[in-house]
């Protein structure tokens, strides 16, 4: 069942125009528009690197889900819940793996009430677990766009200065059943620094907009599944920091994997986790305390000291020196050694992407896992390693 | 920035311009070399004002001999504001470009505080006011009869201005008019004997006057100081007034029997219609009252009223009224229709007699301003189809032009709904107006659309009473509790408070987010003056085919003048009037090209081609081949799609060089040969 998405059936789902979006080319063709589409699309985020500017690498995010009446519409398959959910588990997932000294943490609106899914947390396992949890929740009532934001808002403005506080909601309903004057709480948002963005599966709403604007968020609206994880993705990114946010070092241990196969220890975090209480052999130590843990990116139970890993480190770095984009350049102009230098295939596409540095090419599909994955250019360092 | 338009310099306040307004201009210049009249349609929120105020503000400047006022009408306070302060903008840009001191005037007439009686006023170089200041006789002789011949008259938003004509020339008359002149007589009455006891010789040197005639007069109208008035026909100036009217007292007692005459002519139990001639051959012979001097009453009463020295004219409306009346219906045989009706139509038991003079001819009123100045611009978002307007107010254009909308996203998005989801044909049409199936689909798409369109949403019906079976029906079916839960619902009434009332909370509700209907009346207050910028309205939905209430005898006179005068077929007249007032309401979601909109057309009767050709060609270019006939779902997954993509980002950049350009882009090559192609000549 989780694996395989229930496949709405064609006549269950709205009225379409499939035809309309196809264009021929000049020869009749319609591979050539579904081709630049894709191209397009997949070029698209990788130019939308911000440069150097100051990162707010330290993130709390809480993901507002809207799970109103509204989410049951099928327009998106098998409906915008479900869709909602399995994307929001990648999300996570891929969060974490970008932002590892971040947290995030749910909230779920209906029935014109707020709830928290999970706490502001570091931790993937936990959303996840939830996340599968919340598809069987059923979508009744209308959202209210005033509570979530309170709600996480009581949280958030606990965070220290330094770090990014960000909101982003996910609004399928058209309307919002508010308590009170959205427009004051706003403000309030405004003036604790707290960045809402929102991802609109609908139509442009007019509260949404001033929100987003006000707050310094981004206002974007789904055109179908593909475009909505793109936007949930463009969240994964941490964004520039706010000019005014405060600055300070931050003290953290970095501590290594270590084994133990005669001293059994219970672990800290397995001491108030009530679900899998256990005893492992590997863990991490914390360099000041002395405490075990078994998962890293973590707070110290007991001496509040952040524990962090090298990679978690490197791969948080690396936001803050992008790898510059490639320059675009047609095939024609190459010379005839037509192979991509990552893959070693064949360039077959009619633009290929050369390094600026090293004049290294590469196809479009490399192009994209090296600036989404690697964020190094391969061929750079290799020729570094040859000198 | 600095254009050049056919060697004119066009100072323009903005850094960016529309390619339309400069094809505007371009086609507003050459009616002015032609020293000519012109009809130009171009879709609001394009910056018609701005347009026409810079470059008849450039001509004046360049040409200071053959154009020297413009005078700016336009429709309601609001509007004459905002055309206020686009002139201000303007004057001010001009100021900082040629660093000259303002030696501009103009002169807004908007209401009483902000009036102004400095002489230095007569000698404006732009004034801004209402149409009535110039159409309607009894104000336009007080405002504007000095106004020069060598002047520009705009008439702005002027879809509606036949209508504004003909009800500047028409008189409806109730008992209580003729009441309340009853009572105005008794007063003239007493004050002349009061006048008499006191300053006789007054009397007596108007007395002298009247002998005289009124040469004054004619002396200043073959000389061309003052525009003409429709109310003081050309004849009377040439002559003396008649002497059985020419005493005070005499007068009196003239209306008196006049007054008499009426209230006998109102005591019918039956609908009567005649023609002018047949109204005073009876006048004749019942109580003797002559042709001539009947057209002399308003005159006379003037004359009267000023000697009397009576400063509140507005008590003596009714008189004046009834004084008009009778010149009017003396001096035109033709183009003018009395109809004595003993009750309303939807009163049947009520005795409440009206006598209406209707004028079917709205040239009559309009004119006069033709012929004395030399240029008259007729502009409107909504003027299609643009021929008619020549033909109904009797005048020839030098340049007819309709512009379009150059958009760099499709922004508006019409579509006709034609059928509901069981295939039971969508129409207003009488036939099908009780239908239960119809209204059930009728409110079926309400409902399905007041889920996927954001904010705001504005219905219009074709009239109140078909309003209230609807939504009563409605209330019925549940369909208006399932509506309730996706938005609120606001409705139009005719009391002008409780509408306001209701549009504030209905903006409120689209401002925080709950989103809401305005159910409305197609040519009522919403529909002609309100705009639904952005999120006020995201869609119009227009229940039916605005037709005018056709059993009305006034319209059927009306309908029939017009085929007899200007051979305009009764169901052309009423499917143009029909239209226009369509355009009108769709319109209203378009306010510029940075917003968009959802047009519905809830009625099948608008895919036939007769109708459909008769929206402005803006609307026209975008009703595609495959959204004729929509059902309700069909319609829905249109409009969701269509919200989507208008939801994407749209910045500024996108629309530059396409529907916004810079000076440079403006003098390429290219764009100007574009530009000078996109007049559509009807």
């Amino acid at each position: 069942m989780d694996e395989e998405p229930e496949r709405a059936k064609r006549w269950e789902g709205g009225y379409e125009r499939t035809w309309e979006v196809l264009k021929e080319d000049e020869f009749g063709s319609l591979k050539a528009t579904v081709e630049e589409i894709l191209f397009q699309s997949k070029r698209k985020r990788a130019l939308e690197s911000h440069g150097q500017v100051r990162l707010g690498m330290m993130r709390h995010l809480y993901v507002v889900i809207d799970s109103s009446r509204t989410m049951e519409d099928m327009d998106l398959r098998p409906n915008r819940l479900k869709a909602t959910l399995k994307l929001m588990e990648a999300f996570v997932e891929e969060y974490f793996d970008q932002n590892p000294i971040s947290q995030v943490g749910l909230i779920t609106t209906k029935n014109k009430r707020a709830e928290k899914l999970t706490e502001l947390a570091g931790n993937p396992k936990k959303h996840l677990a939830a996340l599968k949890k919340a598809r069987d929740a059923a979508c009744v009532g209308e959202p209210s766009l005033y509570n979530s934001l309170n709600l996480a808002m009581q949280t958030l403005k606990h965070m220290p200065g330094h770090t990014s506080r960000e909101i982003v909601v996910i609004f399928s309903s058209l309307t919002t059943c508010d308590p009170a004057n959205i427009y004051e709480l706003i403000k309030t948002l405004k003036s604790l620094k707290i960045r809402v963005s929102v991802i609109g599966l609908s139509a442009e709403v007019r509260v949404c907009t001033v929100l987003t604007r006000e707050t310094g968020g981004t206002y974007h609206v789904c055109l179908d599944e593909s475009h909505f994880k793109e936007l949930l993705m463009f969240h994964v990114k941490p964004p520039p920091a706010n000019a005014q946010s405060e600055c300070s070092l931050i003290r953290m241990g970095r501590c290594a994997h270590v084994c133990f196969s005669q001293t059994l220890k219970h672990s800290q975090t397995h001491l108030d986790s009530t679900s899998e209480v256990g005893l492992s052999l590997g863990g991490y130590f914390c360099p000041q305390c002395h405490a075990k843990h078994t998962e890293l990116p973590v707070e110290c139970k007991i001496c509040g000291l952040t524990l962090v890993s090298a990679p978690h480190l490197a791969r948080s770095f690396h936001h803050l020196f992008p790898l510059e984009a490639f320059r675009e350049t047609p095939l024609e102009e190459l010379p005839a050694d037509r192979f991509c230098h990552a893959c070693q295939g064949k360039l077959k596409d009619k633009i290929v992407f050369t390094c600026p540095f090293c004049s290294g090419v590469f196809c479009t599909e490399c192009d994209l896992f090296i600036h989404d994955s690697l964020h190094c250019c391969p061929s750079c360092i290799n020729s570094q390693h040859s000198n | 920035m600095k254009l050049n338009i056919e060697g004119l310099l066009v100072y323009f306040p903005y850094d960016y311009i529309y390619p339309e307004q400069y094809s505007y201009m371009l086609e507003l210049k050459r009616t002015l070399d032609a020293k000519g009249h012109g009809v130009l349609e171009m879709p609001s929120g394009t910056g018609k004002t701005i347009s026409l105020l810079s470059l008849i503000l450039a001509y004046q400047k360049a040409y200071p001999l053959e154009i020297t006022k413009l005078i700016y009408c336009s429709r309601t306070v609001p509007e004459i504001e905002k055309v206020v302060e686009e002139l201000r903008k303007l004057i001010e840009f001009h100021c900082k470009e040629t660093g000259e001191a303002n030696n501009f005037l103009a002169l807004a007439l908007s209401s009483r505080k902000n009036l102004c009686i400095h002489p230095e006023i007569l000698h404006a170089n732009i004034v801004v006011y209402s149409y009535h200041y110039l159409l309607d006789p009894k104000i336009a002789d007080l405002v504007s009869k000095e106004l020069t011949k060598k002047a520009v008259v705009v008439f702005d938003e002027a879809h509606n201005i036949d209508n504004v004509c003909i009800d500047s020339m028409s008189v409806n008359i109730t008992r209580r008019t003729l009441d309340r002149c009853t009572s105005n007589v008794e007063t003239l009455q007493t004050t002349i004997q009061r006048i008499k006891e006191t300053d006789a010789a007054k009397l007596k040197e108007e007395y002298r006057r009247l002998v005289e005639g009124l040469k004054e007069a004619n002396v200043a109208r073959v000389t061309d100081v003052y525009l003409g008035n429709p109310v003081l026909p050309a004849e009377v100036l040439q002559e003396a007034v008649p002497g059985s009217i020419r005493t005070a007292e005499h007068f009196v007692g003239f209306l008196k029997r006049f007054l008499e005459y009426l209230k006998s002519r109102l005591r019918v139990h039956h609908v009567v219609q005649e023609s002018a001639p047949q109204f005073l051959k009876d006048i004749f012979q019942k109580v003797c009252i002559d042709r001539k001097p009947l057209r002399f009453c308003a005159e006379r009463l003037r004359s009267l009223l000023r000697t009397l020295e009576i400063s509140d004219l507005t008590d003596f409306s009714a008189i004046t009224l009834i004084s008009n009346f009778a010149t009017l219906v003396s001096t035109y045989s033709q183009g003018f229709t009395i109809i004595i009706e003993p009750f309303e139509d939807r009163t049947p038991s009520i005795a409440n007699p009206v006598l209406h003079f209707s004028c079917m001819d709205p040239s009559i009123a309009i004119k006069p301003v033709f012929e004395r100045f030399q240029s008259v611009i007729i502009t409107s978002g909504t003027l299609s189809p643009l021929d008619i307007y020549p033909k109904i107010l009797d005048f020839r254009p030098v340049t007819v032009a309709s512009f379009t909308m150059t958009l760099a996203r499709t922004c508006l998005c019409p579509l006709i709904v034609g059928r509901g989801n069981d295939q039971v044909a969508l129409s207003s049409k009488f036939e099908t107006r009780e239908d239960f199936a119809v209204i059930r689909n009728y409110g079926n798409l309400l409902l399905e659309m007041s889920g996927v369109v954001p904010d705001g949403i504005v219905a219009f019906f074709t009239s109140y009473m078909y309003m209230e079976n609807i939504v009563a029906s409605w209330y019925e079916q549940g369909i208006l509790e399932n509506i309730q839960r996706n938005k609120l619902i606001f409705i139009e009434t005719p009391d002008a408070a409780e509408t306001s009332m209701a549009l504030e909370k209905y903006q409120e509700a689209c401002e925080n987010g709950r989103g809401a209907i305005l159910l409305s009346v197609a040519r009522g207050k919403v529909s002609e003056g309100i705009d639904f910028v952005h999120h006020f309205g995201r869609a119009v939905i227009m229940f039916g085919v605005p037709y005018v209430y056709t059993q009305s005898r006034i319209l059927k006179a009306r309908l029939e003048y017009l085929r007899d005068q200007f051979q305009i077929r009764e169901n052309d007249f009423l499917t143009f009037d029909a239209m226009r007032h369509a355009a009108q309401c769709v319109g209203r979601v378009i306010r510029g090209k940075t917003d968009y909109g959802l047009m519905i057309f809830a009625d099948k009767r608008y895919a036939r081609a007769d109708k459909r050709g008769k929206l402005p060609r803006w609307i026209q270019e975008h009703i595609s081949d495959g959204s004729l006939n929509l059902t309700v779902d069909e319609t829905v997954q249109m409009s969701k799609h269509f919200l989507r993509q208008m939801a994407q980002p749209f910045r500024q950049e996108d629309q530059l060089g396409l529907s916004l350009l810079t000076i440079e882009q403006l003098e390429s090559e290219e764009m100007l040969k574009k530009i000078s192609q996109m007049a559509h000549q009807a």
